[in-house]
């Protein structure tokens, strides 16, 4: 049984890779993660890059040494190594290596749900997309076999629903012994220097590799050859395919073409389809991939035939069985409504509330907003715009904080903040989390200070990457297979940059507000200021306590002092306090607490109390190891 | 291949992505095929959380609505919000555990309850949470005492997925002193469940 990622990481140990590098993100963070886990025992090299570019370089420096290796991440992340990706294309490799987009398709967890399969397109490389989580497992080992024998990267796309889908899976080999480690890096100055003579001779054998690629039939698979209906379907949506002509009992009406690889779609077999097929239903997640390209082939070959896809198929939002119903249903003339009967759905008054992630019990984000409101209200900072970033304080932006006011990307909170401080008269603050401020972060920093922004950056600090399942980063002094390394702050990056740093303890509520206000009132006056808010994360935190058997506080709520003013319930929006319905007063929830004693130090009636006897040493616990 | 739906759905953070996978690895043991489709990150945070668990020949990762056989919720809006996706006449064990999203506005209990009554369902109401606590101390493993609660009220789940062969699964998450707790756990909710379904 593994989960997708789990079968990407398993496929590739068995390619032989020595080499792997990745920044965390869902869907793609458990590929690198496992791999971290086991890199002694596998005696392979393992790193959680500080970002995506230095995560992509680092496996392109070792495959063109010869030295097979594989870079993980979700699809945004991409973006952020667009750059290398392109020229990698342009100078290819020595040794196989792939990289993995994770894409994310209904934005579970994600600022978009782009469609990574263009990036083949844009750069001239191939990409292969299983169709499942077992398939995931083989196709990885084919992605290596592919860029060996290309010498170029290929770029494997997978999605939230086959790297967080779980399968049995029948492991098909051992991991190598023998594998090369040690590369040598051979000096090819017309390959490797991409000035533009040397670039515009790489250009033309990238395009003969194209050409080459196109010539990799056996990426598509034909059912039921020569029917006039036919359904092309890449990656998952084959699933799903499957399983609907199954229910529309039509699986022997239609010819059905599997597309392994999307990108660029193996001339072949397409043009083989074209010429049986009267009417063809392109099946695709996201965007018209294969559909655009199987359109150019048809109307440069002069063939007529009717082709659907996204007329039928959403473009947004991941593909359901519905979905994929009602498509097909119509291609083939009919009914669309699907063949069972479901529960009728709830529907009352009060309506069912809507539960959007939430800060979670005892978090350090929300002490922190707590506190910086406060804060910025005593030092009269009127009307602060809050830029935000990538992470979960982005969930900041909810009442009752409302502190993050734009999240696009990774470090933008303080690229944005800089240009919104030129041209508004507004305090702007910008507010980013740990990992993302070493992510990308530094940069628009150090622009702040050199182009001269009144920008307060405040760094909300856990001391770990915690959305992603807590990676350690280069503010935690160690590297993602446990080895210890130096270790650097945040207000060390800061204070070279020439920001004058208060670092608050969010768990201390009083002080934290007491420093902020000097804080805010520095930066009242001009001067470049910096916050860094340190406080572990809350999960890690009762985790750590659980095994180490140390009791953490418990609060609870004196009913006769307690005035029923909710000052507690609408200044935290903590989910541990409760309010029944018809009750005027609220009520904490004892086995959700996870004793942070924010709402201890709101109550305006000390009516909030320690119901438990703590173990001595539990604040210990926020800060330390 | 015979096909089996269950949907997992609760609140982030309530030991539902463990409840899947502890039902897939049992698939696993038994030699089914089956997808557990996850939802991690941001999504986990305390927000809606569903797991499909779908058992079958190469099932693909998402269920249709109307089509779970068992629904495990973990708690009480969850599970009036995913109750669509049930089959008619299928089950439902829900935990006897209401969670309101802060600051919200939100119907009662009994309101709850008593839409979902008029549902043509199998509902069986279970006290997940005072199970684990009485046994583990803490609401924690609510998430087991559902499953074999509901493998008591359920036969075909029974049938698909023995005791034994859960206890084997757990025993592949779970060590120690915690690993023991869970299967007494499995245990005494397995007989209160077989109780109610006689």
């Amino acid at each position: 049984m593994l989960l997708g990622n789990e079968a990407i990481a398993r496929g590739a140990l068995e390619a032989g890779i020595c080499f792997a590098t990745a920044y965390p993100g869902t869907p793609s963070t458990e590929i690198v993660e496992v791999l971290s886990e086991v890199a002694r025992e596998c005696d392979i090299y393992v790193e959680w890059s500080v970002n995506e570019k230095v995560a992509f370089e680092s496996a392109y420096g070792a495959a063109i040494a010869g030295v097979r290796s594989i870079t993980a991440m979700k699809h945004v992340g991409l973006n952020v190594a667009s750059d290398i990706l392109m020229s990698s294309a342009y100078a290819g490799v020595s040794e196989s290596f792939v990289v993995v987009t994770a894409d994310d398709p209904s934005a579970h967890s994600s600022q978009n749900e782009q469609d990574n399969r263009w990036y083949g397109l844009l750069a001239h490389l191939p990409v292969l997309e299983p169709s499942n989580a077992r398939e995931a497992y083989k196709f990885i080992k084919e992605a290596f076999k592919l860029s060996s024998k290309h010498k170029i990267p290929v770029i494997f796309r997978s999605t939230t629903r086959i790297s967080h889908t779980r399968m049995p899976i029948e492991l098909e080999e051992d991991i190598p012994i023998e594998k090369k480690c040690k590369g040598e890096f051979t000096v090819d100055y017309e390959r490797w220097v991409l000035i533009p003579a040397h670039t515009r001779r790489r250009k033309l054998e990238l395009l003969k590799i194209w050409e080459a690629l196109r010539g990799e039939d056996h990426y598509v698979t034909i059912y039921n050859q020569g029917l006039e209906k036919t359904i092309i379907a890449s990656g998952l949506a084959y699933t799903y395919v499957r399983e609907v002509l199954n229910l529309l009992n039509l699986t022997n009406r239609v010819t059905l073409v599997k597309v392994n690889m999307p990108v660029p779609l193996p001339r072949k077999p397409i043009l083989k389809t074209l010429e049986y097929a009267r009417e063809i239903l392109v099946v695709e997640e996201l965007d018209p991939i294969v559909e655009m390209q199987l359109k150019d082939l048809a109307a440069t070959c002069g063939f007529k035939v009717n082709i659907r896809g996204k007329d039928l198929v959403p473009e947004s939002y991941e593909l359901t069985v519905e979905a994929v119903y009602r498509a097909v249903a119509k291609f083939m003339n009919v009914e669309d409504k699907l063949p069972w009967e479901n529960v009728e759905p709830i529907k009352l008054n009060p309506p069912i509330p809507p539960r959007p992630p939430i800060l979670c019990a005892g978090c350090p984000h929300r002490s922190t907003y707590y506190a910086v409101k406060v804060a910025a209200n005593r030092a009269r900072l009127r009307n602060v715009v809050y830029t935000g970033d990538i992470g979960c304080y982005s969930l900041g932006y909810q009442k009752p904080f409302e502190t993050q006011m734009t999240c696009f990307e990774m470090g933008g909170s303080i690229g944005v903040a800089h240009g919104l401080a030129k041209v508004i008269e507004n305090p702007v603050v910008a507010v980013i989390g740990d990992s993302t401020f070493y992510h990308a972060g530094i940069p628009p920093a150090l622009n702040t200070v050199y182009n001269k922004s009144n920008v307060l950056i405040l760094v909300l600090d856990n001391m770990t990457t915690a959305m992603t399942g807590h990676q350690p980063h280069p503010g935690t002094g160690v590297t993602a297979t446990g080895e210890a390394t130096i270790r650097v702050a945040p207000e060390s990056v800061l204070s070279s940059l020439g920001f004058k740093v208060y670092i608050i303890n969010p768990l201390h509520v009083k002080e934290a507000i007491e420093e902020l206000t000097k804080a805010f009132e520095e930066f009242k006056h001009g001067v470049n200021v910096a916050v860094v808010s340190r406080m572990r994360c809350a999960l890690e935190v009762l985790r750590n306590a659980r095994r180490r058997g140390v009791i953490l506080p418990i609060y609870t709520i004196v009913e006769d002092k307690c005035t029923g003013c909710m000052a507690c319930v609408k200044l935290t929006a903590c989910p541990a306090i409760v309010v029944e319905p018809g009750s005027r007063k609220p009520r904490i929830e004892s086995s959700l607490c996870a004793g942070c004693g924010l709402c201890a130090a709101i109550c305006p009636y000390r009516a909030i109390v320690v119901a438990n006897k703590p173990s001595e040493n539990w604040e210990a616990l926020w800060w330390g190891p | 291949m015979r096909s089996y739906n269950i949907l997992i759905v609760g609140v982030g953070g309530q030991g539902l992505l463990t409840l899947g996978s502890i039902i897939g690895v049992a698939c696993t043991i038994r030699g089914l095929d089956v997808a557990v489709a996850e939802v991690h990150g941001m999504s986990q945070r305390g927000g809606s959380v569903v797991v499909y668990v779908r058992i079958g020949e190469e099932p693909s990762p998402i269920m249709p609505v109307g089509s779970a056989d068992h629904m495990l919720a973990l708690e009480l809006i969850e599970a009036a919000r995913y109750i669509h996706y049930v089959k008619k006449m299928g089950h439902v064990t829900v935990n006897d555990f209401l969670w309101p999203p802060p600051l919200s506005i939100y119907p009662s209990r009994d309101q709850l309850f008593g839409e979902m009554k008029t549902r043509d369902i199998k509902l069986h109401v279970v006290n997940a949470n005072d199970m684990s606590t009485k046994i583990t101390g803490s609401p924690i493993s609510a998430n087991i005492a559902i499953l074999g609660y509901a493998l008591g009220v359920d036969e075909s789940l029974r049938e698909l997925l023995g005791l034994d062969v859960i206890d084997k699964s757990l025993e592949e998450h779970f060590r120690g002193h915690v690993l023991e707790l869970n299967k007494s756990l499995l245990r005494m909710a397995f007989k209160e469940g077989l109780k109610r379904g006689e």
